[in-house]
């Protein structure tokens, strides 16, 4: 043990002469250049770093694409970025990301949006969790053809979003995009808002019963004692038309455009 | 024929789709494929079948593709294996992120299929050569390093008869490899201690000779070290060439008294010598301690599993290769990692085969990926990991039973609960907490005893009823128990309760009678929830309780669609500290979620699970 640390010790100690002397080979300006520029080159780094984070932090372009899957995110995202849904999707497994300027927008003087396709499938719910603190819209697209199997579902996941703690915080403003409006049987927006009121009233009454065995959140949506309007909400909840397929996303940009100033 | 194939990203966008096959597919068998394998965890599986259609899929991790073949199921289609590896190579060489149409990937596609389909056709013809011929192209794959599972199941794609069988024999064989290559490591150790032996002469004894065979180990460590140190960045020399110099600088004593000191140190220092331990087994009892004792500390040490394979290659390789990140996380990095996550999540009560599975699923999920800088492979694996584990324990429905009773109370019909599990779990103990905490929310509910089977069980249920005044319904022993159940739903219907609670008898599994009758139960009486009632304590049994379960109900169902469990009681959950793998295990094999926990004695012990919190204590 003891033989075995003089051993190190030996070893330490010539490479550390070792280097001394292969220091003062060295010029000193060179020596002291090396420094500066191994300084400056870390400090760089840092500062690089910490303002891309600051700057983020500060000023934030994302929009979030939320929604029941099979509801046409991922379709809607390319709209938005190339005006084509190039060959269809499948359900997503992972996000769509990208920071570009619109597809329909000029490309000049405009500013980049930071734009997030969340897959819907419930298994990945809480990837959105990890992106609603820096969201400043969000967009939630619903299926408006098959829309009444899916009502209740995509309520709860509603209300999901409007109880988030950040969301309620930073008042991120929520477009209802009603998808799929190109087909003839699709239900109107105006239906489509109003059955989900009615859905979010019934899950304020079971939510607020089960929050006492619950460790979610304790936030209530609303005002107590009045049936639920989305214009209840401390946030801003419109309500749009849109179609991915044929790429008719106006109203989803002109939301977009509101809240990422160009 | 081929039905279809398709190359996709993760995020869900069709990249190139076979357009000259162009058959619309029946339904949608690549969204189901992906919402109930690849999401649920399953993709270390080798295919999926979805009506009339066999799915099988290769990821390409690096660039985030994935590629699916859809074919008849009724067709033995040697080839597609094949076919999905050569798209998968050739694909990705002309994969752009930008680019999102690859229409000139058709001819290539073309060339390829031809290719494929020839080869296919060749081993068709000549089946009974195959099989030799295969042996040798699996171990050849074996031994490449980049040998994947999909590579060496491509491999005997060719035997389409016992295709599955091979694939399982060659992911075994897989599995073995390293250790195999471990073990002929540690062979040749032990000889060369044996014969450093020989050349010592003064030690005689068998345990002697053993020690020295490791402390040779240790000292060849040190001679690399000083290698590397020397100047050469050569870090991982071929090990076996330097073992034989080892048996000669042994022969030289002066040196092996240095490198004798060297091992003990390195035997402090670090753990190293821990997987030494595990190959070889039996034969050193202070090395079976450290390895026994690692194990038991596992959790308070948390990273001491990662250690041995961080410290596997030289320190500065290991500093090097977290700045630069790693060109690419071959089978054979990752393998170490996984196995240390597996024995952890056992140590976790996980069942075996669970946590076999899900360490296959996330080794597809990160082989070929990239290493980011800064980042080690274990915490890599482990990140990888728990993001499939709150994915899987994510409830895939709504487990908000106060809406579901809601919504019933609008149809007015009573909800009904029908509670199921084997024997002494505790139906009819948790059947009651869910009554108080029913009750406490204003819902009115009611008991129906059809456990008719075991004395006592009536009275038990009547005392809860009693404490918390709640009607119960009952008919006595030797009951139909399904016809008891439509009595109190009929009766719950009169006097408009809003929930009505069934207990039944516990039954084991295998029980074919019993099953026979919840079966007819279930049936009968539709209800709105079949909730599993499962202990905590369980351990591998799990997987067979709940699959042996859903098993019965379907097969036993009369009518067509059969009604499977929708949601898990874990009880018993405040008798076992850390190891929640019971909860895992059962939410993977059923794809339920865990509904309530009981976890105490009282009426008011009842919780519901947190997911983040499981999560983390698995992965601690």
């Amino acid at each position: 043990m003891e033989k075995n640390l003089e051993d190190l010790r030996i070893v330490a100690e010539q490479w550390w002469n070792q280097g001394i002397e292969f220091a003062r080979q060295i010029p000193q300006d060179q020596l002291y250049a090396a420094i500066g520029v191994l300084l400056f080159t870390t400090i760089f780094f840092f500062f690089f770093f910490f303002s891309i984070r600051l700057f983020r932090r500060t000023k934030s372009n994302t929009v979030l694409l939320s929604g029941l899957s099979g509801s046409g995110k991922t379709v809607l995202f390319y709209q938005l970025r190339d005006g084509s849904s190039h060959q269809g999707s499948v359900t997503s497994m992972e996000p769509n990301e990208g920071t570009f300027v619109l597809h329909a927008e000029n490309t000049r003087k405009t500013k980049p949006v930071h734009l997030v396709d969340v897959p819907g499938h419930s298994r990945l719910r809480s990837k959105l969790e990890e992106y609603l603190p820096r969201a400043a819209a969000i967009v939630f697209v619903v299926d408006a053809l098959e829309f009444l199997p899916n009502c209740r579902a995509a309520s709860e996941y509603l209300y999901d979003i409007l109880t988030n703690a950040s969301v309620v915080k930073n008042k991120i403003p929520v477009l209802l995009c009603c998808n799929k409006t190109d087909k003839i049987t699709a239900h109107t927006k105006e239906f489509i808002r109003k059955q989900m009121e009615k859905e979010i009233e019934k899950l304020r009454v079971s939510r607020s019963a089960v929050s006492t065995a619950d460790i979610a959140n304790d936030l209530t949506l609303g005002v107590e004692g009045e049936v639920f309007s989305f214009s209840h909400c401390l946030n801003k909840v419109t309500v749009a038309e849109a179609s991915g397929i044929t790429g008719e996303t106006e109203q989803v940009q002109e939301f977009i455009r509101e809240y990422v100033k160009p | 024929m081929l039905e279809q194939l398709l190359i996709f990203t993760r995020g869900g966008l069709i990249l190139w789709t076979c357009k000259e096959i162009g058959n619309a597919l029946k339904g949608s068998p690549i969204d189901t494929l992906i919402r109930s394998c690849l999401l649920e965890e399953r993709s270390g599986e080798v295919s999926f079948n979805y009506g009339a259609y066999t799915l099988k899929w290769t990821f390409h991790n690096d660039l985030g593709l994935v590629f699916v073949a859809v074919y008849q199921r009724i067709l033995q289609l040697l080839y597609v294996d094949d076919l999905l590896c050569m798209v998968k190579e050739s694909f990705s060489e002309v994969y752009d992120p930008k680019v999102m149409s690859y229409d000139e990937f058709d001819e290539r596609f073309r060339q390829l299929r031809m290719e494929a389909e020839a080869r296919g056709e060749e081993m068709r013809k000549v089946k009974v050569k195959v099989k030799p011929l295969n042996g040798v192209k699996k171990q050849g794959k074996v031994l490449k390093p980049e040998g994947g599972n999909k590579k060496e199941s491509d491999g005997d794609g060719g035997d389409g008869g016992d295709e599955v069988k091979g694939n399982v024999s060659s992911l075994t064989n897989g599995n073995h490899k390293m250790e195999d290559d471990d073990d002929c490591v540690v062979n040749g150790k032990e000889n060369s201690g044996g014969d450093d032996n020989n050349v010592g002469v003064d030690v005689s004894k068998l345990a002697k000779l053993r020690s020295k065979g490791v402390r040779g180990r240790g000292g060849l460590r040190k001679a690399e070290s000083v290698g590397s140190n020397k100047g050469s960045s050569k870090v991982e020399p071929p090990k076996k060439a330097t073992k034989k110099n080892r048996v000669w600088d042994d022969a030289a004593p002066k040196q092996q008294e240095k490198l004798d000191f060297t091992d003990s140190v390195d035997e402090n220092g670090g753990n190293d010598s821990v997987e030494v331990a595990a190959d070889q087994g039996e034969s050193m009892m202070d090395k079976e301690e450290v390895l026994s004792s690692e194990s038991e500390s596992d959790d308070d040490e948390q990273r001491s599993d990662e250690k041995p394979e961080a410290k596997k290659k030289g320190w500065f390789s290991s500093v090097f290769q977290s700045i630069t990140g790693k060109a690419n996380l071959e089978r054979t990095d990752l393998e170490p990692a996984l196995k240390a996550l597996k024995e952890r999540l056992m140590t976790k009560n996980v069942a075996e085969e669970i946590a076999e599975k899900l360490c296959e699923s996330v080794e597809a999920s990160l082989e070929g990926k990239k290493l980011a800088s800064f980042t080690r492979i274990s915490s890599t694996v482990q990140g990888a990991m728990e993001e499939a584990l709150i994915r899987i324990l994510t409830p895939r429905r709504s487990i908000d039973i106060m809406r579901d009773v809601h919504a019933a109370k609008e149809q007015r019909r009573p909800y009904v609960v029908v509670f199921v599990g084997v024997n002494g779990v505790g139906k009819s103990t948790n059947l009651a907490k869910v009554a108080y905490w029913l009750q406490q929310h204003k819902v009115s509910v009611m008991m129906a005893a059809c456990d008719t089977f075991r004395s006592g069980a009536v009275e038990q249920l009547r005392t809860h009823a009693r404490r918390l005044q709640i009607p119960i319904f009952e008919k006595g022993y030797e009951k139909d128990p399904a016809v008891v159940a439509k009595e109190a739903i009929q009766e719950a219907t009169r006097n408009g309760s809003d929930v009505v609670l069934v207990d039944t008898a516990g039954r084991m599994q295998d029980n074919e009678p019993l099953m026979r009758a919840l079966s007819k139960l279930i049936n009968l009486n539709k209800p709105d929830l079949v909730l599993f009632v499962g202990e905590a304590l369980v351990g591998n049994d799990a997987v067979d309780q709940l699959s042996k379960f859903n098993q019965k109900l379907s097969d036993l169902s009369t009518s067509g669609n059969s009604r499977l469990i929708d949601g898990i009681l874990l009880t018993k959950f405040d008798t076992i500290d850390d190891k929640v793998g019971a909860a895992l295990s059962m939410v993977y094999i059923s794809g339920a979620p865990v509904m309530f926990v009981g976890c105490g004695q009282s009426y008011t012990d009842l919780k519901q699970l947190n997911v983040k919190a499981i999560v983390k204590t698995l992965l601690k």
